[in-house]
């Protein structure tokens, strides 16, 4: 019987596959390497942080402060003589980890918001995206503001802010691929041999529009830590002492012309992560691309 | 005494560029389209039929394609060597080509009118009245009811079979003497593809026209064609008059294409499938490209063969087989 | 022979969509897409359903089936009513009326392996575990004509035709006793459909299945099924078994469908008569009989009264007022 069919064509692997793909579409975008490269390195650096940095970031040596960088303390010391760089490594984790988290619950809570709203489409999917569509219209800037002024700031309730008005974007882009995938044929094949609507959804339309979420999810981890940074800076963060970078940048505000490393640190830290994790999206767009890889279903 | 044919294809190959390598997607195609003929390029996915038609034309991308050698002898051109400039006058003018899809080949967002118009704008020149007044009166001649209130409507207002009838205006425009239809009336419901086939083969008759007519179905052809030529793997493997070719298929292929297809006509039980897969093009064998599913093959069949007429048939009946004809001497 | 009654009966299957067309005023048209459509489908039989685009034939495929949900109508499975079921009873006799696609490149999801989609059926529905599983699925894969190592691949690895026998045997998985065979083999190659089509009928035979095939190509038809109905525009026209049906036909639309399939036979081109007009829209259709402006035997009650349903013996049925005297 087989003879009549020929053979299906040899194929590696499905991990390899995958991970081929993943080369190509990282070759193909040289830059997407830099991205991860660094954005690796700051993660290790964040994870490693203990072990990094060279003074406590609490500390204070009130003789010390406002010194330039030296050999002791590699980018100098604020004004209450507290070393920076190790201020900046233990700042790192704290956005990392405020970052990570909110998106993490974004993406988890808005993809399954957005494959509902589509999945059973009509009313629901109205009522869900005019919910949506309300939260959208606040800047996140302005939604984190709030939320951090009515409940206090601390990091769980940034982490809550920030994942709100990350939410909606992520229920957007898992509702469209959504509405486009129920309408194939294999998903009527799923109703026809009679699975539910949760087996549905977790097993046959989530993995077709995970691709777009990943993609999603790094562009907005650098628009997470942006806001955090932001809210810090107005004051609205985890409040000091604890090291972040965004009230890092507001202590150095002061005296700006003066000690500007002060700020200089902290500014740099954001642009290298948010311009890392820009070019990991990249990357990641092409590695999702249907049209690279060619056995998207339609 | 033989008129000169319209269209003369010699040993034209085409190829492809896969991972990096030249392969040919068509193999020394030989064939000559005689004046007013109708000739059926014949064949499943991937034969070659439409890269025929396209190599035609200088439609192949060049980026990944290009003819690697023959002669596309066309008013004493050769088609294959030409440039890119005389090319462009020679499409849409004197050869027109027309395509499966009528909903894609047509500009959704200009009136029918203007599309058929601009060939004639574009190759002769004409004022924006004079190509109107032209162009209405080819619609009416393809048919399309009330022509003159539809001139300004758009392709989305038109069924399948009508925008067909359009493409068919547009490429007739010109009164070309060659026209290549690439599978025109697959995508159209049954009774519809009676209609546009009828209508083919008047205004063929009408503009003194040749078509070569691209197909995989055979009940097609046997309806529209005068020639045909059956292809398998980028190669010619039988090309015969349309009688010939049914009456005896000779070549392996056609004869189990033909017994593998039911028919409406007859109640049969047996429905024979030919068994294995099309070779992908990066992996033709070396011999007969048809040998590995062939029931006939002997050990001749690891030598290419050539086209040989059929013992027993008219002299322009060919058939690419070792065993079934020619010289296997 | 035993006579048992049918193995699936539909009466009266309505469907209708409504669609807001037209700017700056929307107006909801009714698509009547199904309009009172009956068939019955015998045990071990394969019934055709033929028609042209916007006929409804894949409509009614699906609504039997409740993919989609009629409006009005009766569906009986074995005598039991199939649109009267809650959830949990469709649920159970989702496993007796399976569907195959048309589309090889649409029907199986890219992101799952061909073993895994061909296990889970029979996991959600209880039917195997662990190494029976397995095994069901070698077999599975045996009967379509595919090697067991195409479990651990994913569909994009596959032809067309291979496609195919996957989505076939993914059907065939929770052991249905009737499969709506939408055009499944409309997109496939002419070798490979012969191969698919035999792959079907042996499948016929061994399992004992009963086929509801819809399709537009009346060769395929008349070799695969017993019996057929042809329709046009959400209605049947004419229903009776084959051959009989393709070698007399009586209602004028058959007779042009008939007369304008193509046959591969060169001398049988003469036949081929002018066929006049377009497939009118199914919103909306012509009044009276919906065939008159294009019916080459239109008489004026045509124009005015739909031809009730005539049985006219020996399984044959049409509605045309040429056999309404």
């Amino acid at each position: 019987m087989s003879a009549m069919t020929g053979e299906p064509s040899a194929a590696p692997p499905p991990a390899n596959r995958a991970l081929r793909q993943f080369f190509t579409a990282f070759n193909t975008n040289k830059t997407s390497w830099v991205g991860l490269v660094t954005f690796a390195v700051v993660a290790l650096v964040a994870v490693l942080a203990p072990v990094i940095a060279t003074h406590d970031p609490l500390e204070q040596n009130i003789l010390d402060k406002l010194q330039g960088p030296s050999a002791e303390f590699i980018l100098g010391t604020d004004g209450f003589g507290r070393d920076i760089w190790s201020r900046l490594v233990y700042g790192a984790r704290l956005s990392l980890w405020i970052g990570g988290v909110s998106i993490l619950i974004a993406m988890v809570v808005g993809s399954l918001i957005g494959m509902v709203a589509g999945y059973f489409g009509g009313r629901l999917d109205i009522a869900i995206m005019q919910v949506m569509d309300v939260l959208l219209s606040f800047p996140s800037l302005i939604l984190g503001l709030m939320v951090v002024a009515m409940m206090g700031p601390s990091v769980g309730n940034l982490i809550f802010a920030i994942a709100l008005t990350a939410i909606p974007p992520f229920a957007r882009i898992a509702r469209a691929p959504t509405v486009s995938v129920k309408e194939r044929d294999y998903i009527e094949a799923c109703r026809a041999l009679g699975y539910s609507h949760p087996r549905i959804m977790a097993v046959h339309i989530l993995p077709n529009i995970f691709p777009e979420i990943l993609v999603m999810g790094s562009l907005w981890l650098a628009t997470a830590i942006r806001v955090e940074a932001s809210l810090s800076f107005i004051g609205l963060g985890v409040r000091p002492p604890t090291p972040t970078w965004g009230g890092m940048i507001r202590e150095g505000f002061e005296n700006i012309l003066d000690t500007w490393w002060l700020s200089m640190a902290p500014s740099v830290a954001i642009l290298v992560i948010v311009f890392a994790l820009n070019m990991i999206g990249d990357g990641l767009r092409d590695f999702v691309d249907p049209k690279l890889k060619g056995e998207r279903g339609g | 005494m033989a008129d000169a044919p319209a269209l003369s294809v010699q040993g034209l190959t085409t190829e492809f560029r896969i991972g990096g390598r030249w392969h040919a997607a068509i193999r020394a195609i030989d064939f000559d389209l005689e004046k007013n003929e109708t000739l059926a390029l014949v064949g499943e996915s991937g034969c070659g039929k439409s890269i025929t038609a396209l190599s035609i034309l200088g439609l192949i991308p060049k980026a990944a394609g290009r003819i690697a050698a023959g002669r596309i002898l066309f008013e004493g051109n050769d088609l294959a060597a030409l440039d890119e400039e005389h090319m462009r006058e020679i499409r849409g003018d004197r050869i027109a080509m027309i395509f499966q899809e009528p909903m894609t080949s047509l500009n959704p967002v200009l009136t029918i009118g203007f599309q058929v118009a601009e060939a004639l704008r574009y190759h002769r020149g004409m004022g924006q009245a004079e190509a109107r007044a032209h162009a209405l009166e080819i619609l009416e001649q393809v048919k399309i009811p009330s022509a003159r209130q539809r001139l300004d409507d758009y392709p989305h207002q038109f069924s399948g079979g009508m925008r067909q009838r359009v493409m068919i205006a547009m490429a007739l425009a010109c009164k070309p003497q060659i026209l290549l239809a690439d599978e025109p009336t697959t995508a159209l419901d049954v009774t519809i593809q009676a209609q546009v086939l009828l209508l083919l083969a008047e205004l063929k008759q009408l503009y003194g026209m040749s078509m070569i007519f691209i197909s995989h179905n055979l009940g097609v052809v046997a309806t529209i064609a005068d020639r045909v030529a059956v292809m398998y793997a980028g190669e010619i493997v039988e090309i015969a008059a349309v009688n010939d070719l049914f009456d005896r298929p000779t070549h392996p292929y056609t004869e189990a294409l033909l017994r593998s297809i039911p028919r409406v006509d007859r109640t049969s039980d047996t429905l024979m499938a030919i068994p294995g897969q099309v070779p992908s093009i990066n992996r033709m064998p070396q011999g007969c490209r048809y040998a590995p599913r062939c029931g006939f093959r002997q050990k001749i069949c690891e030598q290419p063969p050539e086209l040989a007429p059929v013992a027993g048939s008219a002299p322009t009946h060919q058939a690419r087989c070792w065993v079934r004809a020619g010289a296997a001497s | 022979m035993t006579e048992r009654g049918p193995l699936l009966e539909v009466e009266g299957l309505r469907k209708f969509f409504s669609v807001k067309r037209g700017f700056p005023n929307p107006k909801t048209i009714t698509v009547r897409a199904l309009d009172g459509v009956s068939f019955a489908v015998r045990e071990g039989e394969a019934f055709g359903l033929v028609g042209e685009s916007g006929c409804g034939k894949s409509t009614a495929g699906r609504a039997l089936m409740r993919l989609i949900e009629p409006d009005e109508g009766a569906v009986r499975f074995r005598g039991a009513d199939v649109l009267a079921l809650d959830r949990a009873a469709l649920r159970t006799l989702r496993r007796k009326m399976q569907i195959v696609f048309q589309d090889p490149y649409a029907s199986l999801n890219p992101k799952r392996l061909v073993g895994k989609a061909l296990a889970e059926p029979m996991r959600v529905h209880g039917l195997a575990e662990g190494k029976a599983l397995a095994e069901r699925v070698r077999a599975l894969l045996d009967e379509v004509g595919l090697p067991p190592e195409a479990a651990g691949r994913y569909p994009h690895e596959f032809s067309g035709g291979q496609r195919q026998r996957i989505g076939i045997a993914r059907a065939l998985s929770v052991e249905p006793e009737l499969v709506v065979a939408d055009e499944p083999v409309s997109a496939l190659d002419v070798s490979i459909q012969a191969q698919v089509l035999l792959l079907l009928r042996g499948l016929q035979q061994k399992r004992g299945l009963s086929y509801l095939f819809v399709s537009h190509d009346l060769g395929v038809v008349r070799w695969f099924c017993q019996g057929v109905a042809v329709m046009y525009l959400g209605r049947i026209v004419e229903r009776g078994p084959l051959p009989q049906m393709f070698d007399e036909p009586l209602h004028p639309y058959t007779q042009t469908l008939r007369a304008a399939s193509p046959v591969p036979d060169p001398r049988a081109r003469v036949t081929m008569a002018r066929i006049e007009g377009e497939v009118p829209s199914a919103s909306a259709p012509p009044p009276g009989c919906h065939f008159h402006p294009r019916c080459p035997h239109a008489m004026d009650r045509c124009r005015v009264e739909y031809p009730a349903w005539k049985e006219l013996g020996q399984g044959r049925g049409v509605a045309c007022h040429l056999f309404d005297r």
